[in-house]
């Protein structure tokens, strides 16, 4: 059984929520965690520490909602999708009707990493489309980039009002054709600049190695050990099931390694390839799941000449 | 039992196993005089420490003997039984599969007569390139080569395995080659046997190039749990992806045990929580 605005309503019930003052925010949160605690239904709060803050105090004292310690979930995209997913699993397992999570993710990914969670946004009406949830994610107006706050128009279905209305978004796209339109690079400035090292067509087992060369121990080892991983899982992509020639280029700045893999192939058919696990896992298809989990940001860019991923392993929030 | 092996480490290379106490070596060979000329250190060093030796290839009696010509005192340490000369074919049919388990046998008993005969062990060449011509040649002998290997861990036997590159491709080299703890082909891992309670060591990079290499290997090497553990010192093992992950984890659920895999890299701990390896677990060894 189902209450509120999802009621009825089979899998994801997806929402933004678009505010431009505590009111604006408070006014959809509260009312949508009491009908959730009312019901009976798990009511979770996934928010910054400022937000949760001010929602735990507009709470009425004792009131059963659940705040996720803020932060670490998302991370990274891929892993925000395998805990979620885990979490959501757990509470059908104890066979509640519904499970209502608000979320939002930290200004900081509104910057050069906001391409993997503007496709986790959108990948999401998927992953989580096989439970009883009905979930907010807040963006707050005044500070969330235009570019941004369009991408979160087209790939939520409903926007969550204060007056309690839940129009559809006009511009929502779904996930299978939002994935797979052509996005432009937001280019790294250290690409810019004449990479470390440049290989065409190597051995996953060279492309390691170049990584560890590039190493200065200017990053944590397991950072770069991660790294490798993905490297390895990328060229043998690009050799395997793109069209040749493959080109790696690796660049090193202070704070980061970043490294592209180019070939003259479509890249992945999968809209989801990255987010989520494809296949069973002995086939292969693990490769960009892996990679999205080891690296602090993937980027995949679909272009006339062929496919790109880019991976940065170290600090990705470089100013665009 | 400690073999040393002056002339023989050195020169050799590969995924840069360490090299052994023991020894085991792979040797892929293009030029014929060359590894007799290998054969001839090898033996000599196993003379000079009291052990018997033998050569066992193709052709018969006479150009066996003249093939170790160089080594000293042939003719004397033939007569004494010190030096055992023995054909291919007059022991096995050219397109014969072996059986693994009788081949172990006949050099336990081999090295048994040896110590017997006061020798201080066994050490042999085998150019074994026409037992492994064909897929099915190489499995059975595959499986031979770790059966032997964890035999000559225990017991004073060494051994160099040639193998003809002009009859064999690279890859049929391979797949006996990561057998051998050691050898002078550039194999990017190698499976090899333990003294210790770890059955199994593996050494060098598993990636998508070699997975498949290594789940024939795994396969035919067959490590058997002990009260439900797989022992395997990965300490060596520089680099390991997903796939090979998975054929670990294969192999241990066919024998209804756990994996243990003794490493020194926390990643791939990250990576076996990460596909939720039930039948893997890992000892990170700083």
């Amino acid at each position: 059984m189902r209450t509120g605005a999802a009621a009825g309503h089979v899998g994801y019930f997806h929402e933004a929520v678009l505010y431009d003052s505590d009111e604006h925010l408070l006014a959809v949160v509260v009312p949508f965690l009491l009908g959730g605690v009312a019901a009976g239904e798990p009511a979770i709060v996934g928010f910054g520490e400022r937000n949760a803050e001010l929602v735990r105090r507009a709470l009425p004292a004792g009131a059963e909602v659940t705040f996720l310690p803020g932060g670490e979930v998302y991370a990274r995209p891929t892993s925000a999708i395998r805990s979620y997913r885990k979490l959501l699993a757990g509470y059908v397992a104890q066979g509640v009707g519904q499970i209502r999570i608000v979320g939002e993710l930290p200004p900081i990914v509104f910057g050069a990493t906001w391409d993997w969670w503007a496709r986790y946004e959108s990948a999401i009406n998927h992953a989580y489309d096989d439970f009883p949830l009905w979930s907010m994610c807040a963006y707050d107006t005044r500070r969330t980039p235009p570019p941004v706050l369009s991408d979160v128009a087209r790939t939520h279905p409903r926007v969550a009002r204060p007056d309690g209305s839940h129009p559809p978004s006009p511009t929502y796209t779904p996930p299978e054709s939002y994935l797979t339109e052509p996005r432009p690079m937001v280019v790294d400035p250290v690409q810019r600049t004449a990479p470390l090292v440049e290989l065409t067509d190597p051995s996953p087992a060279r492309a390691r190695a170049a990584v560890q060369a590039a190493d200065r121990g200017h990053l944590r080892p397991e950072v770069v050990e991660d790294l490798m991983v993905a490297v390895s899982e990328m060229v043998t992509n690009a050799l395997r099931h793109g069209t040749a020639p493959v080109r790696l280029r690796l660049w090193s700045a202070r704070d980061r390694i970043v490294v592209t893999v180019h070939d003259r192939g479509e890249g992945p058919k999968d809209p989801y390839a990255g987010l989520l696990p494809a296949g069973d896992g002995s086939a292969g298809g693990l490769g960009l799941w892996i990679s999205h989990q080891a690296c602090d940001h993937v980027s995949l860019h679909r272009e006339a000449d062929g496919f790109t991923v880019r991976l940065t392993a170290g600090n990705p929030h470089v100013p665009v | 039992m400690c073999i040393h092996w002056p002339h023989g480490a050195a020169q050799v290379t590969g995924a840069g196993a360490p090299t052994t106490a023991y020894g085991h070596v792979c040797l892929a060979f293009h030029d014929p005089a060359a590894l007799d000329a290998r054969a001839v250190r090898f033996l000599a060093a196993g003379l000079a420490a009291g052990e018997r030796v033998g050569l066992i290839a193709a052709g018969g009696r006479d150009e066996l003997a003249r093939r170790l010509a160089g080594l000293p005192g042939l003719d004397d340490a033939l007569r004494r039984g010190a030096v055992q000369l023995m054909s291919v074919q007059d022991r096995y049919r050219s397109d014969a599969i072996i059986d693994p388990e009788a081949q172990v046998r006949a050099y336990a008993a081999a090295t048994d007569e040896a110590l017997a005969a006061g020798h201080t062990g066994l050490r042999v060449v085998a150019d074994a390139t026409s037992l492994v011509r064909t897929a099915a040649q190489r499995a059975a002998f595959a499986r031979y080569e770790h059966l032997i290997d964890r035999f000559m861990r225990h017991r004073p036997m060494s051994a160099i395995c040639a193998y003809d590159r002009r009859v064999l491709g690279e890859a049929a080299i391979e797949e006996l080659a990561c057998l051998h703890p050691e050898g002078n082909t550039e194999v990017l891992f190698r499976l090899y046997a333990l003294a210790g309670t770890e059955p199994v060591a593996l050494h060098g990079e598993l990636d998508p190039s070699n997975h498949e290499q290594f789940a024939a290997a795994l396969d035919r090497a067959n490590p058997r749990p002990v009260d439900g553990r797989l022992l395997v010192d990965a300490t060596g093992l520089r680099f390991v992806d997903h796939r090979s992950l998975l054929h670990l984890r294969d192999h241990a659920r066919r024998h209804g045990a756990t994996a243990v895999l003794r490493t020194s890299r926390a990643g791939t701990a990250r990576l076996v929580e990460l596909l939720e390896l039930a039948e893997v677990t890992v000892e990170v060894a700083r």
